[in-house]
């Protein structure tokens, strides 16, 4: 049996098998559209710069997701139709403090608009663990020779695959009575423990909520609340001080959230048990058979939207089991696990393996629906993974060095 | 980014004008040590001298942020600059200069500071909100305008506030806002007066860091006779300083 020249060669191949068409976007991309999706954690990351005349800011490609996207809005003669590309490419992340290279090869791939949005999640998934598996042909077929007597032949490294889901949190908050920017504000926070707890205790009213500088204002409005009073009262605020409108906002959005502090005093705070359902759904961390039972019966609990999200999960792992076989007893479930990227809106994972005996990504990927319309293009679904050839690489041969 | 193979010089950097000098200047002479400037009156080089340990000491006069990335650089073994511009320069400002020795001027805070006509912007809390709100209503983020790009980044991490971006700004950064050039600012006040002064509000839980002039060592000097002798002799008329100031306070 032949095999294609590199690691990255290979696993190109595995994806144009399954459908993925070979995509290359510039290495220079515009640094404002990439930094208004990835935020300034990526920016702190990424080289950036002027063309010589001074004006255009531009950025070295920090990963493949935006480029590739913006290729397909481009170029795809209809951007709203299903799409899978896959790209093997350089990529630049400056780190200050470590010896991580700044330049280094990721492959991976982007599915626009699958049609089955579960099936499509595993599959992804699946193509991340295959990936592994072709990179490390070579060095499996040649320790085959050395020796026989060793057989592996599931994934070659000891692969840990963890999984989370915003959907299934999501779908708890819509089950629980409350105003929905409570909702948004839980949500944001989710990835802050600490913060997200101690958000949970201020709405369940447990201890005594912080006055601030404009508490005055704020107990002002409480006794009269309604917009036309916050409307009245920020721009008399205003007037009396002598104060222009600037930094981008409106004298409603102002007034608004002054309504809505006013207003959170008179609202009942959460329940305990409510409170209760939303801690219990962050303490699961499971392989996926108990994790299916534990979400099953807190989905029971919670309602409508937390049974759909459940019947999501459960349709999901049905697939895994599929297409991973084995390999879906490597899967954990956490449900506190989210990836590094604001702009994932649902299923996430990450695959580690041991580098230099530490557990490292060495692959990621996940659900992020709203990138192509906040990039001017059309509303449909989004999905895709990457991985980490260095890392991978290093997982590898330290796997042989090891046999 | 470090100078590890070669030592760097035995050079002090001291602030080239301002207030910063003037008062590095008369810490100096409390401690016995006379700056004399070398070559015609204006120039850029000087002599440190009464260390009984290098009577004649190479003195850098520099920009306070150039003193900084001096220091970084190992083009100097030591410099009176401000915490703040050591903190930002530097990712780990141990690693190169682990010995600062407070100076007790210079005092300054980096803030936090938004438009007072957010009414309804009192904490981080609030701007985490405000910010998400911003980005997700119309798709931009929030700029915040600063020359502290890294202590903006780590505080505003730690806040959890992600929707934003930084934009550099070189001066007069508090007019940002009202310019049209950014929703907020990260900047460096003694008084707050210049923020008041363009309508602007430090949040309640907005000071990042309270900064003053230091002495910083690089470390691979910091054990030489001459910079032992020099910190220990800044150190014990800075202390003396402080005592008399409080108890003048008392």
């Amino acid at each position: 049996m032949t095999i294609s020249a590199t690691p990255a060669a290979r696993i190109m191949a595995l994806f144009a098998r399954e459908g993925f068409t070979p995509v290359d976007p510039p290495i220079m991309q515009p640094a404002d559209v990439f930094i208004e999706k990835s935020g300034e954690q990526i920016r702190a990351h990424t080289f950036l710069f002027t063309d010589p005349d001074g004006v255009a800011e531009l950025c070295l490609r920090p990963d493949l997701t935006v480029p590739t996207c913006r290729w397909h809005l481009q170029h795809a003669a209809d951007p709203a139709g299903e799409a899978k590309y896959c790209y093997a490419g350089p990529v630049f992340r400056y780190h200050a403090r470590s010896d991580t290279p700044h330049e280094y090869e990721q492959v991976g791939l982007e599915w626009f608009a699958a049609p089955d949005a579960v099936a499509a999640e595993a599959q992804v998934l699946a193509l991340a663990v295959q990936s592994v598996r072709a990179a490390a042909e070579e060095g499996a077929h040649e320790a085959t020779q050395a020796t026989p007597a060793r057989q592996e032949q599931a994934t070659p490294v000891p692969l840990a695959i963890t999984i989370g889901d915003i959907g299934l949190m999501r779908a708890l908050l819509e089950d629980i009575d409350m105003p929905p920017r409570w909702r948004a504000r839980l949500l944001r926070r989710l990835r802050r423990p600490q913060a997200f707890h101690q958000t949970l205790r201020e709405l369940s009213g447990d201890g005594e909520r912080a006055r601030t500088s404009l508490s005055p204002l704020v107990d002002e409005l409480a006794e009269q609340p309604g917009m036309e009073h916050a409307l009245a009262l920020a721009e008399r605020e205003l007037d009396a001080r002598q104060l222009e409108l600037v930094g981008g906002r409106t004298l409603e959005e102002i007034a608004t959230r002054l309504l809505e502090k006013a207003e959170n005093r008179h609202l009942p705070p959460l329940a305990q048990e409510q409170v209760a359902m939303i801690e219990q759904l962050l303490t699961i961390r499971a392989p996926l058979k108990p994790a299916i039972v534990q979400l099953g019966k807190l989905a029971d609990a919670a309602g409508a939207a937390s049974r759909a999200a459940w019947q999501h999960f459960a349709a999901r792992v049905e697939h895994f089991a599929r297409l991973l076989g084995d390999d879906a007893r490597r899967i954990l479930f956490d449900a506190a696990f989210g990836q590094s990227f604001d702009y994932y809106t649902g299923f996430v994972f990450e695959i580690t393996a041991p580098v230099r005996g530490a557990a490292q990504a060495v692959a990621g990927g996940g659900r992020y629906d709203n990138m192509l319309a906040s990039l001017g293009g059309p509303d449909v679904p989004a999905l895709g993974m990457a991985l980490n050839m260095p890392r991978l690489l290093a997982a590898l041969h330290g796997q042989e060095a090891a046999a | 980014m470090t100078n590890s193979a070669n030592n760097p010089p035995l050079v002090l950097g001291v602030p080239s004008k301002g207030r910063l000098m003037d008062k590095a200047v008369a810490l100096l002479a409390e401690a016995g040590l006379e700056l004399v400037r070398t070559g015609h009156a204006r120039g850029y080089r000087g002599e440190l001298r009464g260390l009984k340990a290098a009577p004649v000491l190479e003195v850098a006069y520099l920009s306070a942020s150039e003193i900084a990335r001096h220091l970084r650089e190992g083009r100097i073994a030591a410099g009176v600059t401000g915490e703040d511009l050591l903190l930002e320069t530097m990712p780990d400002v141990d690693a190169v200069a682990a010995r600062r020795i407070a100076l007790g001027f210079g005092h300054a805070d980096v803030v936090v500071a938004v438009p007072q006509c957010w009414l309804d912007c009192a904490r981080m809390a609030d701007l985490e909100e405000i910010a998400a709100e911003h980005h997700a209503r119309h798709g931009r983020l929030m700029r915040v305008a600063t020359k502290y790009l890294r202590l903006t980044r780590t505080f505003f991490a730690e806040h959890g506030v992600t929707a934003y971006r930084t934009t550099r700004s070189a001066g007069a950064t508090e007019g940002a806002p009202a310019a049209g050039l950014a929703e907020l600012i990260v900047d460096i006040t003694s008084s707050g007066e210049t923020l008041r002064a363009n309508h602007l509000k430090v949040l309640d839980d907005g000071t990042i860091l309270r900064s003053q002039a230091m002495l910083a060592l690089h470390n691979a000097t910091a054990e030489t006779d001459a910079m032992q002798e020099l910190a220990e002799r800044v150190q014990s008329t800075t202390t003396i300083v402080q005592q008399q100031a409080a108890q003048e306070g008392s």
